[in-house]
Order: structure tokens, then sequence, then C-alpha cells
């Protein structure tokens, strides 16, 4: 039963009033140079208002003209107000503002890892917002930063006051963000895609530290994500935005079971279903990818005494028959990359075999690998950073067979047809990565992957950076050069709804090794490894069929 | 860290072995030859003999360069074939002069160019970007002994505010060391502080659009402590580099400026060395700033692990 924040806020104090809010690009006039067009909202006292939208709808833009730190030269507000705690925040001065931020109104960033300054002690950073807000005595202000982080929870709080970012994990990092946020108990919390980067356990627990936190200070929270499932666990009101425009708000439970708007609509029916899709017909059973007790172990180091070494993978076995897609899900640090990265042989497994298209690659030499690696091929996570950004995209397609002998008039001739099987036009071979949109340029390294005609793809993350209705398309689109030309692939991920919609079987690990194995069907639908549990349990919103407006029947 | 300073320590025997080798030899293969030279015109192909018997010259190559390592292992740099003092003492006097100015100028350079480049940074695009990258580009393309001059004339001949030429040592007269070193030491600086300045925007720019930087803006900070406090630490590593390079660039580069200043430094030493092929000088002066440089090297790689905390060897 999926429980929604039904207790309606609105007879509470409005903390942040938006009016008519408009934001245009600086020094451009006319409506193409608006960002924001006529946003207006209200957050109340103990409310937590969510702004859903995909990449560009201007989400952020709005939180950042809250804070007053829309950039320079590039934003500006061009219209509307923003009143918090009956105070007109446009009217301030630089100074007034500042003095605002930090104090009343505080802000969590998506990536802890680069919000956190890397070279400076997180009790330091946490302490530089009472001191430059408060006259605190060293001590005191030591012991009040020591305080805020035993209030979210950091263990050893005297331990981590000294550390670095780059030495606690994502969720203690993001722990530390909402320590500095929250250390002076402001009136407005505003949290940027707060738990995108972490993991779905961390997720869960940041998310509930949030909500207690609110609760204890009545903290008006605008929340700003992408994630269906987290607006669903977490707001009273949601706010949908498309193209610099509010196109349907509404309570959170009337959103959800009675979307009026087409969009809104639309993108529901993009989140995909945990509930897995059903089996498909195996015709081979020809297995294209076949690991056996592969091991990798990182050597501890040490220059006399050989510590022991980290075992990032142990005991690995698995088959991926051709046309069939395995999924590897986990959450980080549980060796799925490091069994994707040793099958393609980026790194070398220590011990056991790695069979691809029947030939073992694990004990190659690299040069004696180089005529195999054709056969299998790899779209990373990050579409932005995987294509050279000064070579057309046909001079990256064609570069891959054209190492290989063939002849480089048939290999741009393949890449026509690649363009025209990932949906793009033929003329997209003589532009640019940078000209092209994040789902584009993820079809453009699916287009690069099949050039080569593998046997086996391996889509590490491969859908996880891109907005929901983006990854759906993605998703039927590796589905379709599946069925077209039958290659197997193994896909990587940490995110359970996209593994039930592409996966035939699926494997959890967790710690390096493999958990549980087993059809997608049964994995998700009926886990038997608690940890396995515990990371569906973790979902956001599991309880509830986004597409269909409703409860899921079968949770 | 121990074991690795220790590590790179041990690194710079084959370098300074591999630098020796070949400045012995590159010395051996230029024409020109000292006994002629020390001997005058006049003399008889006798007498330079002579000459060239004493000062060994007239061993096979082997062995001059194994008798001039065996003695460097021993400390010994050798004797000057012009003046015979020993080069040890030679290169003693004339060191320090370079050093303190060298040091003068490095100080002077990162005092006027990291807040120039940080400004710059900040006020990306405006007026005062533009004019920091503009005085980068003068400084970059004028002369050094044109600037030189220029300082005496002005600031020496026509303002008469500090002496034209000379030296004194700081340990001798701290006032009047500053009043005759601080002209060389601008004058050397203006190519500094273009470099460095233009190193430091680049990389406060890059760490300006950092998500930390945004996350101190939203934590209500003052514009000084995101700029310096998380800025510019965060920038420091290749700024640092580019110190470092400097200050050995600038012990073997001095020449010119001790020339025009008339100080008694190691840059002229190194040049009359060369003029009169006074071979051991030469041959030590050359390791002599091979060894700083590698040993700058190691400072430079050492000051990373203390600015950067990610940075461990």
């Amino acid at each position: 039963m999926m429980r929604f924040k039904n207790d309606d806020k609105s007879s509470s104090k409005a903390v942040l009033d938006i009016r008519h809010l408009s934001v245009r690009l600086s020094g451009e006039e006319g409506p193409g140079s608006l960002v924001l067009d006529d946003i207006s909202l209200q957050v109340h006292e103990g409310e937590t208002v969510s702004l859903v939208g995909e990449s560009g709808s201007g989400k952020s833009v709005t939180s950042l003209a809250v804070m007053g730190l829309l950039p320079k030269g590039a934003l500006e507000v061009s219209g509307g107000e923003i009143d918090m705690d009956g105070e007109s925040l446009l009217t301030l001065t630089p100074s007034q503002m500042r003095t605002l931020r930090g104090q009343r109104m505080a802000m969590i960033f998506q990536e802890p890892m680069t919000a956190l300054n890397p070279v400076m002690r997180v009790g330091d950073q946490i302490a530089e917002v009472l001191q430059t807000h408060r006259e605190l005595s060293k001590r005191d202000c030591r012991d009040r930063v020591l305080d805020v982080m035993q209030q979210v929870y950091l263990p050893d709080v005297a331990r981590i006051y000294g550390s670095y970012p780059h030495q606690l994990s994502g969720g203690q990092r993001q722990r530390i963000m909402i320590a500095m946020a929250l250390a002076l108990e402001p009136k407005l919390l505003i949290a940027d895609e707060p738990t995108t980067a972490l993991d779905v356990t961390t997720q869960a627990q940041i998310l509930s530290l949030i909500a207690e936190l609110q609760e204890r200070h009545g903290t008006a929270v605008l929340f700003i994500t992408h994630d269906m499932g987290v607006v669903a666990e977490v707001s009273h009101a949601v706010h949908v935005m498309k193209h610099g425009k509010i196109v349907e708000q509404a309570p959170v439970e009337t959103l959800f079971r009675h979307p009026s708007e087409e969009y809104t609509k639309r993108l529901l029916r993009s989140v995909p279903s945990l509930i897995p899709r059903g089996a498909r017909s195996q015709e081979s059973t020809e297995p294209v990818l076949e690991v056996s007790d592969m091991q990798k172990v990182y050597s501890g180091g040490g220059l006399f005494l050989r510590k022991p070494g980290t075992h990032a993978a142990r005991d690995i076995n698995l088959t991926v028959k051709r046309g069939q897609t395995l999924g590897i899900v986990g959450e980080s640090g549980s060796g799925k990359t490091t069994v994707a990265r040793s099958i393609m042989r980026l790194i070398d497994p220590t011990s056991g075999s790695i069979r691809v298209a029947g030939k073992e690659v694990a004990t190659l030499s690299r040069r004696a690998l180089r005529p195999h690696r054709k056969h299998f091929q790899v779209v990373f996570q990050d579409p932005f950073r995987s294509l050279n950004p000064r070579w057309t995209v046909g001079r990256s397609l064609v570069e891959g067979p054209v190492n290989f002998g063939t002849p480089r008039h048939e290999a741009y001739e393949r890449a026509l047809e690649m363009m025209e099987l990932v949906d793009l036009p033929g003329d997209a071979l003589e532009r640019y990565p940078h000209q092209f949109s994040g789902g584009q340029r993820q079809r453009i390294a699916i287009a690069r992957a099949v050039m080569m005609r593998p046997d086996l793809l391996v889509a590490d993350e491969a859908v996880s950076a891109l907005d929901v209705s983006v990854q759906a398309q993605v998703l039927d689109l590796l589905d379709e050069v599946q069925a077209r030309l039958g290659i197997a692939i193994l896909f990587i991920t940490h995110d359970l709804r996209v593994a039930a919609q592409i996966c035939d079987e699926v494997i959890v690990m967790q710690y390096g090794a493999i958990v549980e194995h087993g059809s997608a069907r049964e994995v998700l639908s009926n886990p038997r490894h608690d940890y396995t549990r515990m990371l569906i349990g973790a979902a956001p919103g599991r309880e509830w069929d986004f597409a269909n407006c409703c409860e899921l029947l079968s949770a | 860290m121990l074991g690795y300073i220790i590590r790179r320590l041990l690194a710079v025997v084959p370098v300074m072995i591999i630098v020796a080798l070949f400045v012995f030899l590159i010395l051996r293969l230029t024409p020109g030859d000292p006994a002629a030279i020390l001997a005058g015109d006049s003399a008889t192909p006798a007498q330079l003999e002579r000459i060239r018997d004493r000062l060994g010259l007239n061993l096979p190559l082997y062995e001059q360069f194994f008798q001039w390592v065996r003695m460097m292992f021993q400390g010994d740099l050798g004797v000057s074939l012009i003046s015979n003092t020993p080069v040890s003492t030679m290169i003693g006097q004339r060191i320090w002069p370079t050093l303190n100015i060298a040091m003068l100028t490095i100080f002077l350079s990162v005092l006027i160019a990291v807040p120039m480049g940080v400004l710059a940074a900040w006020r990306h695009r405006s007026w005062v970007d533009y004019a920091v990258m503009s005085f980068s580009v003068l400084g970059f393309s004028v002369p050094v002994f044109v600037i030189g001059y220029l300082f005496i004339q002005i600031f020496a001949i026509e303002l008469r505010w500090l002496p034209v030429q000379g030296y004194t040592a700081p340990t001798q007269d701290l006032l009047g060391f500053f009043q005759r070193a601080l002209l060389p030491s601008f004058t050397l600086a203006t190519i500094y502080v273009a470099l460095i300045a233009r190193m430091t925007r680049a990389s406060m720019l890059d760490v300006l659009g950092e998500d930390y930087v945004r996350t101190a803006r939203a934590k209500g900070l003052r514009e000084g402590s995101i700029l310096f406090r998380h800025a510019l630490r965060n920038a420091a590593v290749p700024i640092m580099t580019i110190i470092g390079t400097g200050f050995a660039l600038l012990i073997a580069g001095v020449v010119v400026t001790e020339s025009v200043f008339n100080i008694p430094g190691v840059g002229r030493l190194t040049v009359d060395a060369i003029l009169a092929r006074d071979y051991p000088v030469i041959q030590a002066m050359i390791l002599l700033t091979a060894g700083l440089y590698v040993l700058v090297n190691l400072l430079i790689d050492i000051s990373y692990t203390i600015i950067d905390p990610r940075i461990r060897y």
C-alpha cells in the first residue's frame, strides 16, 4: 500500500512564495530568451514541495533564483517576485542576500563529492557556516559542529570532523552536506536532486533523514528531482515543469492518481515498472559469453609485507546466450563494474576463464587479444564524455571497422545503415557530438558499438544519465538492435526498474560476489536473498504503478 | 612519504651521472683550447704543450673523465684552469647574490601575480581581466635587458630613488641589499608575473566553475573567503608547478640581468668561464644547475601533498 503524504500544510505559514517569476538569458530580449516563464509556487512550514521535470526544464534555475545564485552575466530575473518569510528577496542587496544564505535558507546539491571542497576538512566546512553567520568561540563552534554531525547520524564524529571528503562514503558525504545546510536551522531547505548520485539503500536513509529533520524543525523543503519514485515518497505537493513553465501542480496523491496534463501522463508512463516484463521466447542456446570462476583481486601493496588483497570479484560464473540480455545489479562497490571491465579486458582478471564467442580471452596478451576485441563492444554511462568532442560522429563510427581492415567507404556505408537503425538522420555523421542531445548521443554510442558487428554488447549503466522518457526510448532501441542483430547484451545497472524492463536474467552482486542469479521475474518478484529483498525494499515508490496511476497489485 | 623522498633522492644519482658525462663530452667536442687562451697570443707550441700537460688536458678523455668523477665523489669540484682557485670557492662566492636575487624575484612575482590572476578570474571578461591579460602579453614579449635599462633610466637616473647598479649582501646591510636588489628583481619578475598571473587566472577559472564554489556561495560566505579559502587552494597545484620551474630557470637565466646590473653572481661567472673554456667551472655550474632542478622538482611534488590531501605518494 502506497502511503502518500496527504496531511494538508497549506494552512501553515508560507515560507517561500514565488509569484510569476521569470528568468531570461542575460542581455537578450523576446520570448525565446526566457528560461523560466511565469513560475508561481508556495512552500509552507513543514511542507515538502517537489519540482519535477526533465533536464533543461528549469528546476535548478528556479532554486538558484531563490538562493540568489543565478550565474552572473548568464541568467537574470526579468520579472515576478520571490518572498521568503514575508521579505521580498529580489529587492535585497547582495550582502543582505548573503546573510540570508546558509542562515535562513540553505541548499543541498546532487553530487556531494563535487559539492564539498576536496582540500578542506569536512568539519571545517561545516564550521564555516557558523563562523560566517554567528559570533562563536572556537570551542563552542566545534561543539556545535559535532552536535550537528551527530544529528545527521554520522558515526565517530570526532574522527570524521578531521576527514577530507574523499575519505568518506557517498552517504556520509551527503550527511555532511545536510549537516552543513541545517547547522543554523534554516526556514527553507532546497534539495536539488540530493539522492540521485547515491545507492538505493543510502538514498532511503538520506530521504528519511531529511524527513526526520524537517519534522523536528518544521523546515519548508523545496525538493527538486527527476525521480518519480522519490517524488511519491517525499512530497506533499508536486509541480511538474517543462521548458521553463509549470505545466501541472497538484497535491501528491491527486497528481499520481489523476494526472490531468498529457505531459505529466507521458512522464509517468515512461517510469519503468518494477514488475519484470514477460519472458521472451528463447530460440538460441548458443552461448556468446561464458565466464567461469573468475576472480579479480587487488593486491594490498606494502613494500615488504604483503597486506591481504581486496576481492573485487570472486567466483563469478555466468553465461549469456545469443539474443539474450543478462543484467548485473548491485550498489556501488558491489563489483559489477569490475566484472564488466574484466570481461572487456579493460582490466586483467586474476584468475578464471572468460570465453567470448567460444574463444578464451582471459589469458590472452593485449596483442593477441586485439583481433578479438571487435567481438565485444561497450556502451558507457555518460554519452557526453564517451565520444571524442573534436571528431565528427562519422569519424568516430568508422574508426573501429577501419582499424580492423574494412575499407573506408564500406565502413561509411555501414555507418549510414547504423544511423538508420538508431533512428538518426544520415547527415548526423557530418556533425559533432555537442550538436546532439544526451539521448541522441547515447544512440550514437550504441551505433558506434554495433558498427563492429559484435557478438556481445556490454552496457555499463548505459541509461543511468538519461531522463526517464529518453531512457525508455534507448531501452527500446537496445531491444530492437538486439532483435535485428541477435547480439547478446550484458547490462550493468544499479536501477532495479531498468533491470526489470530489459533483462531476461538478473544477477545480484554484493561485496564482489554473486548473491542471487535467476530469471528477471524470479529475482525481482520473488527474491530469495536478504540483500535482494533489501534492494527492492529500498526502491522508492515501489508500491505504486506509475504508468497506470494506481497501487501495484502484486507488491 | 619518507620512503618516497629517499627514492627520489636516490634517483638524483643516475641523473647527475648522465648530465656529467654529457657535459664533459660536449665541452671537449666544442672548438677552443683553454691552454691557448691561458698562454696568450705570443706563446710557442712548446709552452702550450707544457700548459696542457700541467692541466691534464693531454690525458686520454676517459681518464680525464674518471679523474673528474672521482674528485666529484670526494666533494672536490676541481681547480679553475684560468684563475687557479678552487671551483667550489669561486661558486661559493658567487652563488649567494644569484640565489638572493632569485628568491626576491620569485617572492615579488608571487606577491603580484597571484592576486592579479585571482582578480582577473573573478572579474572574468571585465576590464580588469583584459588589463591583466594585456600586461601578461607585454611581460612575455619585452626582452629582459630592455626592461632592465628602462627601469634604470626611470628609477635610478630620472627619479634617483635607487642606485643604478651593484650588489650588497643582505647579511652586511639589509637596507642596502634591498635598494640594490629591487630593480634587478623587478626586471626579472616581469616575465614571471606574466606567467604566474596567466596560470593563476586559468586555474582559478576552472575552479570557480566547480560545485563546491557554488556550495560556498550557498553557505553565505563572503567573496573573499570563497576566492582565497576555497578556490585558490584548489587552483594551487599548477601555480606551484610554474613557480618551482620558474625558480630553477631563474638561476640558469640570470646572466643578462647580472650583466645589466653588474651583480657578481654565478650567471656572469658561467659566461666568463665559457668564454675562457674554463672546463672545471663550466662543468660544476651545469651539474649544480641540474641538481637544483631535480631538487626544486622534488620540493614541488612534496608541496602538492600539502596543498591537496588527495595526493599521496
